[in-house]
């Protein structure tokens, strides 16, 4: 099968310039994407990126503090951003509620830094005071960019997110069947991080989707739990060992597959879609929430192990994993985790506890 | 049971108890004796207050341990709007105190170990690793803590403390209230307190329904007014080492700021500050200073090093530094203004969203900056508190514009508040040392 070709984040910002838009930089991690499309700025993801030299961001922040931050203010002070005309930074955890205020008081970018507060909990007033946030962001957007979309054209880009929401569920649902490996997979799941809505969708229908040889005989069903799957290479080691990433509970992906919303004010239905999400840690639902979605994931897909891949310092979910394993170990599946910095290679040991872990899964089977 | 919780309640705590600890504050006061290895040549004698305050804190644990059964318990984070749960009756733990108290009794470690071993990352914050670890044996320098009927989380300090308090509403099954106050970049927005007072309104309900009973209205008015008095008070407390030499040191105020995290809205806690405030004065009139020869008078950023407080402040006064000020000890006194009792539940919403922790870290720098002048520091300690990330980040860019920018030495000392395996004696006092040399140069 010929590889796809997904086009770079350089590609799509430099085509999305020249056709007249403007680009955002968005942090991690909840944010509407449709807001911004229909004041024709495109958001483009910020989750990190891997690879950064740290140097310059540390000269801001502790050792203690994630590599997902760390590299995201590095990754601006070497330049990474000097193509947006924008900043947001979603307040999603104490790190990231640190960047942004680092970026508005010490660092102080050319563009305009703005922020989004992530309610905690769902609730009608979550809903609400989501619903006055995205409003207020309306408002800084309009003052930044000169524009102000009315709400039919705001409802268009809505129900257009909507949509592919659906496909990329419709994507989730067919990936046993599909003959791409695990990389192969997520570098399409990851493609919307900065593709626009209708190329991404084109991508999700070429890919390839069914194979009479593909799915997992032999192989073990793995879900991936964590923030991002960095470095991605953990995906080619599962896949080597006889793993198949089969679905996943990651914040950059799965836990922004988001429904559809009900309300008519286009404020509240992007709230809406947002609050009433899959839950993820940074959000702060209850242990009970989270492990139901879950332990249900792995029983939807049939998945016998789960690899919490987690970034070190990160919080939210170093404080849910110890109850999410127990959960998931009571109902025997296995799990497996591993501490990583998206900017350091697997470590020659991780692999080797991923090879263990799906030999061990194999030799239950 | 009901019955059996109340006689022992009674008898064991009310009438026993707080006779014994009362008579032990009384012969304390009446045989003043400095504690063991006190350098009294370079320190003032500790405050007399502080048997009112170890007493205070003994009665308040011993109460904790009969008091299920008798009264609803609520466990809550330090900077929660507690005032409506005081107004119900309840008693009201505070695990980070607890936390706090373990970190200073050296046990902090021993008992975080308990949840490291369940699986609970050396990462996270040490006061959570500090509290999970006691739910889950049991171990506790003051005997035992109640078992929560309710938990009240407000996020005004962290994101920490939500995720925390889900993994304590899990285990204890109990009902969870979280009070979401959205982060203050720069000011907050009508709407953003709109949503702190809905979930204030919508929490009564709940908090009734396991009290069992009504709030009363008057009686929220007079708990927020003793709230707001011994806030005042603390407040005026701290003010007084504006003078030379200051009568307290920022380590003695870690000490005494217990009641007013854990006593607020108490009316005892109001007469506590002013007798301390009284004993402070008679200091300023006396001129005694805490530190002996003070010659240097600096700032403390961030919590307190739990396990080192006495080593800390022997290795600085030493030099004849005094630590005087701390935006962490101002921050239970500065919002004091903005609560107005007429309007407790409005006023709570605005109060609450404003802690220092909930600002940005220009608040925090302008805030340090005002502190410096107002009560003419000549350093700064930026403790960088591995433990607690929101505190702790921004403080590279604070050091830098208070030494380049104001001129201001300013040391950044990595530690943790309460786990001392991330604290380096040695290295401390290298620093320590480099850092007066650089305020004397
Ligand atoms: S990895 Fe965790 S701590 Fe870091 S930015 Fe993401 S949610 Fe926050
Ligand atoms: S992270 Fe900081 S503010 Fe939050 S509970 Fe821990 S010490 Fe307190």
């Amino acid at each position: 099968m010929p590889p796809i070709k997904i086009p770079s984040r350089k590609e799509v910002i430099q085509r999305e310039k020249s056709s007249g838009k403007d680009v955002a930089a968005i942090y991690p991690i909840h944010y509407p994407r449709e807001l911004f499309r229909a004041f024709d700025v495109h958001p483009v993801e910020v989750w990190g990126p891997p690879g950064v030299d740290t140097k310059m961001g540390s000269a801001h922040l502790q050792s203690y503090i994630c590599s997902v931050v760390q590299s995201g203010l590095s990754f601006y002070l070497e330049g990474g951003l000097k193509e947006v005309k924008l900043i947001l930074v979603p307040h999603c955890c104490d790190s990231l509620q640190g960047l942004g205020s680092i970026f508005k008081d010490f660092v102080k970018p050319g563009q305009e830094v703005l922020t989004l507060y992530i309610p905690r909990g769902i609730t009608e007033e979550s809903v609400r005071f989501l619903s006055d946030e995205i409003e207020k962001l309306y408002k800084s957007l309009a003052r930044v960019t000169g524009r102000a979309p009315a709400r039919e054209r705001l409802m268009e880009e809505i129900l257009l997110e909507e949509e592919t929401d659906a496909l990329v569920k419709d994507f989730y649902a067919g990936r046993k069947k599909t003959p791409l490996s695990s990389r192969e997979f997520y570098a399409i799941i990851r493609a919307r991080e900065y593709l626009p809505p209708r190329d991404y969708a084109r991508l999700l229908q070429i890919a390839p989707r069914q194979s009479p040889e593909s799915g997992p005989p032999g192989r073990v069903g793995i879900i991936v739990s964590g923030l991002l799957p960095e470095p991605m290479e953990i995906l080619d080691v599962i896949d080597e060992a006889g793993g198949f990433v089969v679905a996943d509970d990651l914040a950059c992906c799965m836990r922004r597959v988001y429904g559809k919303g009900a309300a008519e004010n286009p404020f509240k239905r992007m709230a809406e879609r947002i609050v009433q999400g899959p839950p993820d840690s940074t959000k702060g639902g209850s242990v009970d929430e989270i492990s139901v979605s879950l332990t249900g994931l792995t029983e939807a897909t049939g998945a016998r192990g789960v690899i919490f891949y987690n970034v070190k310092f990160c919080e939210p979910e170093d404080f849910y994993r110890p109850m999410l394993k127990k959960r998931l170990q009571n109902k025997g599946i296995k799990t497996l985790t591993l501490e990583a910095d998206i900017n350091q290679p697997l470590s020659q040991q991780a692999i080797t506890r991923v090879r263990a872990f799906i030999e061990m899964l194999k030799g239950e089977a | 049971m009901g019955l059996v919780n109340q006689i022992k309640y009674l008898t064991l705590y009310k009438i026993i108890g707080t006779a014994v600890i009362s008579r032990q504050t009384r012969k304390s006061l009446r045989h003043y004796r400095l504690p063991r290895g006190w350098r009294e040549d370079i320190l003032a004698p500790p405050l007399r207050i502080g048997a009112y305050t170890q007493q205070m804190i003994a009665k308040h644990y011993l109460e904790g341990r009969y008091v299920n059964g008798v009264k609803p318990v609520a466990w809550v984070t330090s900077g929660a709007p507690i005032e409506i749960l005081k107004a119900l009756g309840y008693y009201i733990l505070y695990p980070e105190n607890h936390g706090a108290l373990c970190g200073a009794r050296k046990v902090a470690q021993e008992i975080s170990e308990e949840a490291e071993r369940d699986g609970y990352s050396i990462d996270i914050c040490s006061y959570a690793r500090t509290d999970i670890g006691t739910a889950l044996s049991g171990k506790t320098p003051v005997g035992k803590l109640p078992k929560p009927d309710l938990l009240l989380c407000c996020t005004n300090i962290c994101q920490t403390v939500l995720y925390w308090y889900r993994v304590l509403a899990d285990y204890y099954e109990v009902p969870l209230i979280v009070i979401d106050t959205p982060f203050v970049y720069e000011e907050a927005n009508d709407h953003d307190i709109k949503y702190v007072k809905r979930q204030l309104e919508s929490s009564i309900e709940v908090s009734e329904g396991i009290a069992g009973r009504s709030l009363n209205f008057k009686r929220l008015k007079e708990v927020v007014r003793a709230s707001k008095d011994a806030a005042d008070l603390w407040l005026q407390c701290l003010k007084a080492n504006r003078r030379k030499p200051a009568p307290i040191s920022v380590f003695d105020q870690f000490i005494h700021m217990a009641p007013i995290v854990e006593k607020r809205g108490d009316p005892e806690t109001v007469d506590f500050y002013a007798r301390m405030l009284a004993e402070i004065n008679r200091r300023v009139e006396n001129g005694v200073g805490a530190v002996k020869h003070e010659r240097k008078r600096v700032l403390w950023d961030n919590l307190p090093i739990w396990y080192r407080i006495r080593f800390l402040s022997e290795s600085l006064a030493e030099h004849g530094v005094a630590v005087v000020a701390s935006t962490y000890t101002n921050a239970w006194g500065e919002l004091a203004p903005l609560m107005d009792v007429e309007r407790p539940v409005e006023s709570m919403a605005k109060t609450y969203t404003y802690p220092i922790l909930n600002r940005g870290t220009g608040h925090k720098l302008r805030t340090m900056e005002s502190m410096i002048k107002a009560y003419s520091l000549n350093g700064a300690i930026l403790h960088s508190d591995r433990s607690c990330k929101p505190y702790s980040i921004g403080q590279m860019d604070q050091r830098l514009k208070l030494l380049n920018e104001r001129g201001i030495p300013a040391l950044l000392l990595e530690a943790d508040h309460n786990d001392p395996r991330a604290f380096a004696g040695e290295q401390a006092v290298s620093r320590l040392k480099a850092f007066v040399e650089m305020m004397e140069a």
